[in-house]
């Protein structure tokens, strides 16, 4: 049990106990999860898969602070986020959570600078200091040259890493991608992978939600999810480890 | 703040919803064109009425063909009236007796002057006077002369010309018996006025003045065919006893016999000014009660394509929410776009107000006055009307939920 000895060591970032979301539709009720206990600690890279339908999408949006569980209790960073207020949870998203959705999410009428510069715009920055944050995390994403372009103007990998640099931006703790390269081909895929590994090298914690073996690889730790409930969590002993593997 | 993507978002919403936002801004306009439309109009009236009136002071009273308010009935009974007539005013003149004068004048705005082979713009005032103009307008003579009674009753080409004629047209001459034209027509300039400076903008030494004779002569426009004839009691006391002896003397000269009623309008400048000031109240009240009704039909319209734009970019607005927009954000850059929608309509609204109050400015022949508080009434309106209209759209924007936002199709 290496994770309790870490979470003694005050790296825990969430701890997730007991929670459930539950929808009702009409007079049926959903139960999306169960209850669904969990921990993750500082620069974890953690892969959740499960078959459409399982819950990973919900457990997702309750760890990104986009809605919030029927019951249970969520910690993030020792704060007691199923009490929070809107406005507190819209705070918390744009200081500590990075999120990259699988159909990118990006404004498109502004140019890929002013989609990386959005959350800035929230968190209160000058216009000059947006700016040269949003270059720089551009610059990581290696898109330096792409930054006046619109979305419809760049490549469906490209327009991932626009994602990528805008969920980087603000300096999360937390960078929570569903289904990052559920739209791309397998080679732009991998590119956005690789992104994510550099990340986690870096000193990043990462949530990546996918469907995909070859996704899940890249993890340290892989969690199954059936019906709302955790079937399994590993450490991923296969850990794809390396940018230089990963190139073409 | 964001402000400025707000605005663009407005302009984009207009590029995008063409007819139906086309359709929204009209109605704006015409609300606001009726309010600066009947505001400038009322406030061009009172400058050039009233400022007039009141300089006449109490004792003064006022003889003319039909009323100066008449709503419509009675038109047949004073379109048969006989017209008033220089020989009238000469009557009046010679006969009065407690009047401290008589006078009358015409005015004609945007006229050309030219001296050899310079000319003046188009907008000079020309004014007919006789020659208790000067002494009933307070207007004093820096060089040269006023007219005299000759002068008028000869009808002589002489003109007395403000201190912007000189400037333009004679810059290091002295204009004193020289020659200028007026359609055509050659006056001697025999006097210069005293320079009044400028008044809201608007100089008061941009006029040429000739012989009342000589302007109903060539310039008079139709109604101003009629003398509106000025009369002055030598106190408030007697202007009773000069108003009855001035009705004495129209009824003989117009023949009537005992028993039949005055064919002519006499007025105090009291009474008529508060005639004037009823009805330019009126009018400034319709303006703005029907500008306001259409301004509200269009703020349904502006709510109505808000929550179309709302609806439309429930996905924009999930974007934001998710990298972390609160609420009040998202309220305020849909409120923002509101304002800008309806401050498009309203800019428009106001020029075409400007542009219509100069035009009935100028058949009236009475000099615009931009009427800038209304403007910014009609500013502050339009704020109100987007915050009004807005809010809602704005509020169900900001109230939705995050998830549902972003995955709405
Ligand atoms: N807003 C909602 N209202 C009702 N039911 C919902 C809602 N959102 C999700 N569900 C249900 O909750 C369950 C879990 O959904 P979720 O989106 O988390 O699945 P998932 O594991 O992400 O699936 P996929 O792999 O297809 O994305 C599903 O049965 C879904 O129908
Ligand atoms: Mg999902």
């Amino acid at each position: 049990m290496e994770l309790k000895e870490e979470n003694r060591n005050g790296t825990t970032l969430i701890e997730i106990e007991h929670i459930a979301k539950i929808y009702r539709m009409g007079t049926e009720y959903v139960h999306a999860l169960r209850d669904i206990t969990l921990q993750i600690n500082k620069n974890d890279y953690l892969a959740i898969m499960g078959p459409s339908g399982s819950g990973k999408s919900t457990l997702m949006n309750i760890i990104g602070c986009l809605d919030t569980p029927t019951k249970g209790k969520y910690l993030f960073k020792e704060m007691d986020v199923s009490e929070m207020t809107d406005n507190d949870l819209a705070s918390i998203r744009n200081k500590e959570i990075g999120f990259v959705f699988q159909t990118f999410n990006l404004l498109s009428r502004s140019t890929s600078l002013k989609n990386v510069e959005l959350p800035l715009i929230y968190g209160g920055f000058g216009a000059s200091a947006r700016h040269e944050k949003a270059m720089k995390a551009m610059e990581n994403v290696g898109l330096g040259d792409r930054v006046n372009h619109k979305p419809n103007e760049l490549s469906g990998g490209q327009r991932q890493r626009v994602a990528v640099a805008r969920a980087l931006v603000t300096e999360p703790s937390i960078i929570l991608a569903d289904e990052p390269t559920g739209n791309l081909d397998s080679k732009t895929g991998l590119e956005i992978m690789n992104l994510f590994n550099e990340l986690w090298k870096a000193g990043n914690t990462i949530i990546v939600v996918t469907h995909e073996e070859e996704v899940a690889r890249f993890a340290k730790r892989i969690i199954k999810l059936r019906d709302g409930l955790i079937e399994h969590d590993s450490v991923n002993h296969h850990q794809r480890a390396l940018t230089e593997e990963a190139q073409p | 703040m964001n402000i400025g993507e707000s605005i663009f978002q407005a302009f984009d919403s207009v590029r995008t919803n063409k007819l139906r936002t086309f359709l929204t801004l009209l109605s704006i306009s015409i609300g606001v064109f009726a309010i600066i439309g009947a505001g400038s109009l009322v406030d061009s009236i009172n400058g050039s009425v009233f400022s007039e009136m009141e300089a006449l002071g109490r004792n003064s009273f006022f003889i003319y063909r039909v009323p100066a308010l008449n709503m419509g009935h009675n038109w047949r009974k004073y379109r048969k009236r006989k017209p008033i007539t220089y020989s009238v005013l000469k009557e009046l003149k010679k006969n009065m007796t407690l009047a401290e004068f008589v006078t009358a004048q015409g005015y004609s705005f945007g006229t050309t002057i030219e001296y050899g082979e310079n000319e003046t713009d188009p907008d000079v005032g020309l004014i007919g006077a006789d020659e208790n103009f000067f002494t009933a307008q307070n207007v004093s003579i820096n060089k040269g002369r006023p007219f005299t009674q000759e002068d008028i009753d000869y009808n002589r080409s002489f003109a007395v010309i403000g201190n912007d004629i000189v400037v333009k047209l004679f810059p290091n001459i002295d204009p004193i018996a020289k020659k200028i034209k007026i359609k055509n027509h050659s006056y001697t300039v025999i006097g210069v006025l005293e320079s009044k400076g400028a008044v809201l903008g608007e100089s008061q030494d941009n006029r040429v003045i000739i012989p009342l004779t000589e302007f109903l002569k060539y310039y008079a426009s139709l109604w101003e065919y009629d003398l509106f004839i000025t009369i002055k009691s030598q106190d408030y006391e007697s202007l009773n006893d000069a108003i009855d002896e001035s009705i004495g003397i129209m009824r003989s000269v117009r023949n009537l016999k005992p028993w039949q009623e005055n064919d002519f309008e006499v007025e105090t400048n009291e009474s008529l000014t508060e005639q004037f000031a009823s009805f330019t109240d009126f009018l400034s009240y319709f303006g703005a009660f029907s500008g306001i009704i259409a301004l509200i039909a269009a703020g349904v319209g502006i709510m109505n394509i808000m929550l179309v734009s709302v609806k439309e970019r429930t996905r924009e607005i999930g974007i934001r929410k998710a990298v972390g927009a609160k609420r009040r954000w998202i309220l305020t850059q849909f409120i923002i776009e509101a304002i800008t929608l309806c401050q498009i309509g309203g800019l428009i609204g106001i020029i075409m107000g400007i542009v219509a109050s100069a035009f009935f400015g100028s058949l009236m022949s009475i000099k615009l006055v931009l009427p800038y508080s209304w403007v910014i009434f009609s500013i502050i309106i339009c704020t109100l009307l987007g915050i009004i209209f807005g809010a809602y759209p704005a509020w169900k924007a900001a109230k939705l939920d995050p998830i549902d936002a972003l995955r709405y199709e």
